[in-house]
């Protein structure tokens, strides 16, 4: 669960590079009107080739700042469905959605060092508490990421199977040795130093998967291949009564 | 060659995110002579000075394959002359460190940065770089007058003897 802070660091980077440019540009901008002018009114041929020069200049710094700005915006979105809080009762959402935002904010983390590659099954829109998935899928894209040393990709899978969804998330990674499977999901067991590592992220995810969401969670690893999570959620939550 | 007789400026932006260089190529090429290229590419940008001449270099930090630091290493050993200037959005204080002792780095630059205060950097990172070159070629035609001196010296010393 440490890994909000970290990721929030790596938001921040994300964004303050659109940031820097937009400013820029804006800077440039401001600078070039007042050239403008001074081209424009001087008249001389040669002054208005320049002027010409300078318009498509400009022309491009607002295209990048179209682009700067929808980066930002796509980077905000993903911390939103993370900052609204569950209601009691479950919401009907589109998983894919929901699992396309949270794989955009740990884009800031891995930046270009792990490709995450997705395919995504047609899915109903289900019933669930979203903002607790989107943790969990948070956490288990986050370790995938940890697992993996250098260079590697994370494939995210998901499909309609009988009575729900199943979301799969494979890394190329370290894998787990026989005696860190046994205890994968037991609270408090980390392999990450003291201070990086809570030991709670699977036992949480777990924990929402299963008793939230009557659903199930499971994994398969081997040293040296990677490891792939498992999660099947039910397209339908038994209503509050009858839990 | 600019108005005063030198070599143009030549600065070189180094960032995965193509929307930084085309921002900043934009900004220098607006308000000075100098001659910028920029690479999204480290590796590239590493190549292109084993034989181009650079004054300035305006890297990220973090990048795929290669980060800023690395980069500006390979720089150091191919032109030592080069100002190294370092550009990122992740400000933690352990990679300014480590850039300051392991490159020697000239400026430590944060995003979103200041045009203002990266013109000033760069500029005066273009002077000092010439300035070393001057300074090396000085020494060396120091060097050299120093040996013929010295030849000289001996060639009339053996006549007389």
């Amino acid at each position: 669960m440490a890994s909000i802070g970290r990721l929030l660091a790596g938001v921040v980077h994300e964004i303050n590079t659109p940031l820097g440019s937009i400013f820029s540009n804006n800077d440039v901008l401001l600078r070039s009107l007042g050239m403008l002018d001074e081209l424009l009114a001087d008249g001389r041929p040669e002054s208005l080739e320049k002027a010409r020069r300078i318009v498509a200049t400009c022309q491009t710094l607002a295209a990048v700042d179209g682009i700067a700005c929808e980066r930002i915006r796509a980077i905000i979105r993903g911390l939103k469905t993370f900052a609204r809080v569950d209601t009691n009762e479950p919401r009907m959402v589109d998983l894919n959605e929901h699992l396309r935002d949270t794989i955009k904010l740990t884009e800031a983390e891995f930046r270009r060092r792990i490709k995450v590659e997705t395919d995504f099954g047609d899915l109903p829109a289900i019933e669930c508490f979203p903002q607790m998935l989107n943790q969990v899928f948070l956490n288990i894209l986050v370790n995938a990421g940890h697992a993996i040393e250098g260079e590697g990709t994370i494939r995210v899978r998901t499909s309609m199977e009988r009575g729900g969804v199943q979301v799969s998330i494979s890394d190329t990674g370290r894998g787990m040795t026989p005696e860190e499977q046994e205890r994968a999901f037991e609270a408090g067991f980390t392999t990450k130093p003291v201070g990086e590592g809570t030991g709670m992220g699977l036992a949480i995810a777990s924990q929402i998967v299963e008793e939230r969401h009557g659903g199930s969670i499971w994994f398969e690893s081997q040293p040296g291949v990677g490891t792939t999570f498992y999660l099947r959620i039910p397209a339908v939550q038994k209503r509050s009564p009858q839990r | 060659m600019n108005q005063n007789g030198h070599r143009r400026t030549s600065v070189m932006i180094v960032d995965d995110e193509e929307m930084v260089i085309t921002s900043i190529q934009a900004f220098l090429q607006l308000e000075t002579d100098f001659e910028v290229q920029g690479f999204t590419d480290p590796e590239e940008a590493a190549r292109f000075v084993e034989n181009h001449p650079v004054d300035v270099v305006v890297s990220d930090y973090l990048m795929p394959k290669m980060n800023g630091i690395q980069l500006l290493a390979r720089i150091k050993e191919v032109q030592p002359e080069a100002s190294r200037v370092l550009l990122t959005g992740h400000a933690d204080k352990q990679s300014a460190i480590q850039a300051i002792n392991q490159v020697a780095l000239f400026q430590y630059l944060e995003k979103p940065w200041d045009n203002s205060q990266l013109m000033l950097v760069v500029a005066s990172g273009g002077e000092r770089s010439r300035l070393f070159r001057e300074l090396r070629e000085k020494v060396e035609a120091l060097d050299s007058a120093h040996a013929a001196l010295k030849n000289a010296q001996r060639r009339l010393i053996q006549a007389f003897l």
